[in-house]
């Protein structure tokens, strides 16, 4: 990311903070122009990243029609090879695991498992911190000391014990592993929708608006959501990352949802055993699991360069 | 500065009482009964109703808090509910040095990588360093921990071969590119910036040469303390969790530390020690730095936070006894003695970690050192 590329976008309303600012820079180079290279290399990585996306969003929402081996059934698993190692042009091109179930089609499954949870939750975490962060930020006072002690003590508890506990009360499927990771997303977008909030407060199109009579609804459904929704979303994407990794280390733990419904996790703790003699069972889920971050953290990135008003601060 | 210690523990303990309250309540809803493995399947009715009595299990779960909280403020801790009984204290006493010394380890690890790679990259802003460097972090960043532990785990203990190769491969690269550069006549390189690249170079390949050399067998897993092994043994086995732990948090500290360092490089300040003459290593490390470090104090401290509470997953994959899997047992054991105590110990620390971040502010920016809050 440099200097230059953040500020070619201007964000909407807000001077860039860097311009007028006489740059120096003590490296011997500073008066070379830089090579045009990064800025290509990184347009490349965003739209593989989308594609990428893209392809696993597809193939998850298509993979009961997709001519995939009979693999995902543990009945109809009989006569499959055990163990296969990869080879492309065979029915198994990733093979198949120790029951003989094909990896092909549980990475594919688990890709549906995986986005379902990251962006579900993400989506929970957004409506309900993304509403009471706006809510607070806006009203101040009373409403916003009781909320951000809630936000704050939610934040301190251990999120791994109130998962351990959740998982032994209630069955693990997809939509209770999506609850409880979206509960848990809540006080990262309660925090950042109230302090963008707070900033698009003081603003002056919102003292204007208010001069101009608008009542508290209005300034908030029109002026604000509009500005803080953005800066939010932007932040969602690696938020996404984040729980999609926290879904598969619990399905590693085997806290999340169990097998032979495959998860990326699941597949991975299940191969475990065999990974000196077949690393394909651990590596190619995970291969999977590392690019599908990879391209979250990529449009993230992007996102926040893009749509955060304070730009790329952690 | 004792003022702001102490308004930090006002501050901190209504949050303590809540997690405390919380992890009781919260163990109250996880099913199983403790009395169950005391007397075995077994039992009577009658037996059962007893070894609840015996262990205060009759009672409801927000009177057993606060006969907990009573024992705490005695300094006792407790027992285990579950035979083989222990005492609680030593139970963590065993447990918690495992995560100190790994927490430890990481987060210098940590710091032993970002902030030479950090420094760097910033006054290389944009350039061949910087770009590998940050594509390298970003990578590391994007793979969860358990992947990169089983990375690990197949490339140096199951194919040690594999672990040559790639270290020859990669030091041969770096030095191939660093010499090429060198090679390179370009007008933006002076005569001293090529001899140093030839320097490098050679560095990169007598570093590879010795890791090789010296590079000893790792166990797949396990726990060697220093008092029954020695400590090369003892480091030998925490090695590979280090690495794994220490390289996801050296990435996330120098992309901390470059975007810090490469605001502080446009200050006036660095332009005029630059004027005056000073050697780059001085206004780097001596000037700039210093300033540069309130972000990567934050978030190493942060790392470490987390760190002391254990990390469950690298714990179960390399099978350390460490504070994490302690936390998991004692949940799906109902224990609920070890588990409250456990989070105390955790949270305390968090918390003292999260002073010293504090405190340490007030020696990175004197300025900050006679405000009152």
């Amino acid at each position: 990311m440099s200097v230059s590329e953040r500020t070619d976008e201007p964000i909407r309303g807000n001077p860039p903070a860097d311009i007028g600012t006489g740059t120096v820079r003590i490296s011997a180079g500073h008066h070379r122009k830089r090579r045009r290279g990064t800025v290509h290399v990184r347009r490349i990585g965003l739209w593989l990243s989308v594609g990428w996306i893209g392809l696993e969003l597809l193939a998850a929402a298509t993979a009961a029609f997709l001519p995939l081996a009979e693999g995902r059934n543990p009945s109809s698993t009989l006569d499959a090879p055990i163990l296969a190692s990869p080879s492309p042009l065979s029915a198994h091109p990733l093979g198949t695991d120790r029951q003989g179930l094909d990896i092909l089609s549980g990475v594919i499954y688990g890709a549906r498992t995986s986005l379902t949870v990251g962006f579900g939750a993400v989506l929970m975490g957004v409506a309900i911190g993304g509403l009471l962060g706006l809510l607070a930020g806006y009203y101040r006072g009373k409403i916003d000391v009781a909320l951000s002690f809630l936000n704050d003590s939610l934040l301190a508890f251990p999120p791994l014990i109130l998962l351990l506990a959740l998982s032994s009360v209630v069955q693990p499927n997809l939509r209770n592993v999506t609850v409880a990771l979206g509960v848990l997303a809540v006080p990262t977008f309660f925090r950042l929708a109230r302090a963008n909030t707070m900033t698009f407060s003081q603003r002056n199109f919102v003292l204007a608006a208010r001069a101009l009579g608008a009542r508290s609804s209005r300034i908030l459904l029109r002026e604000l959501v509009p500005n803080v929704l953005a800066s939010t979303v932007a932040y969602a994407f690696v938020v996404v990352a984040v729980l999609i990794v926290a879904e598969s280390s619990l399905s590693f733990l085997g806290l999340s949802i169990q097998r032979p419904e495959p998860t990326w996790g699941n597949m991975i703790a299940a191969g475990q055993p065999d990974l000196e003699k077949h690393p394909h069972l651990v590596f190619v889920p995970g291969v999977v699991l590392f690019l599908t971050v990879l391209s979250l953290n990529q449009i993230g990135d992007w996102a926040q360069r893009r749509w955060d008003p304070r730009g790329r601060k952690l | 500065m004792m003022h702001r210690v102490a308004a930090l523990f006002v501050r901190i303990i209504p949050v303590l009482i809540l997690v405390s309250l919380g992890t009781a309540f919260l163990i109250e809803l996880v099913p199983g009964d403790p009395a169950v493995a005391v007397v075995g399947a077994e039992g009577t009715p009658e037996q059962y109703a007893a070894a609840r009595e015996a262990l205060g299990l009759d009672r409801p779960w927000f009177v057993r808090y606060f006969d907990w909280i009573g024992g705490l403020l005695r300094g006792d801790l407790g027992r285990t509910l579950v035979p083989p009984v222990q005492d609680v204290a030593s139970l963590i006493a065993s447990r918690l040095p495992v995560t100190l010394e790994i927490a430890v380890l990481s987060v210098a690890f940590a710091l032993a990588i970002s902030i030479p790679a950090g420094t760097w990259s910033a006054y290389r802003y944009g350039r061949a360093f910087d770009r590998v460097a940050s594509g390298i972090s970003f990578g590391l960043i994007s793979i969860p921990s358990f992947v990169l532990a089983l990375m690990f785990i197949y490339l140096v203990v199951f194919t040690p071969e594999s672990v040559t190769v790639l270290i020859v491969a990669v030091s041969a690269t770096a030095a191939v590119g660093l010499a090429s550069a060198a090679r390179r006549n370009n007008a933006a390189s002076t005569a001293r910036e090529r001899r140093n690249r030839i320097l490098a170079a050679i560095g990169i390949l007598a570093v590879g040469v010795v890791l090789v050399l010296v590079m000893p067998d790792f166990p797949r897993q396990g726990f060697v303390r220093i008092g029954e092994g020695g400590l090369g043994e003892n480091l030998r086995t925490v090695a590979l969790p280090v690495l794994v732990l220490g390289l996801a948090e050296s990435a996330q500290l120098t992309r901390v530390l470059r975007s810090d360092m490469s605001t502080t490089l446009k200050d006036d300040f660095v332009l005029a020690s630059r004027a005056q003459g000073m050697p780059t290593r001085h206004i780097l490390l001596k000037e700039a730095l210093r300033p540069s470090t309130f972000s990567l104090v934050t978030v190493a401290g942060i790392s470490f936070g987390r760190l002391l509470g254990g990390t469950v997953i690298v714990e179960t994959i390399f099978r350390l006894p460490g504070m994490g899997t302690l936390i998991v047992e004692s949940v799906a054991r109902k224990e609920f003695m070890v588990l409250q105590a456990a989070v105390l110990t955790v949270a305390a620390l968090y918390v003292l970690v999260n002073a010293l971040v504090d405190i340490s502010y007030l020696y990175l920016d004197p300025r900050t050192r006679h405000v009152r809050v």
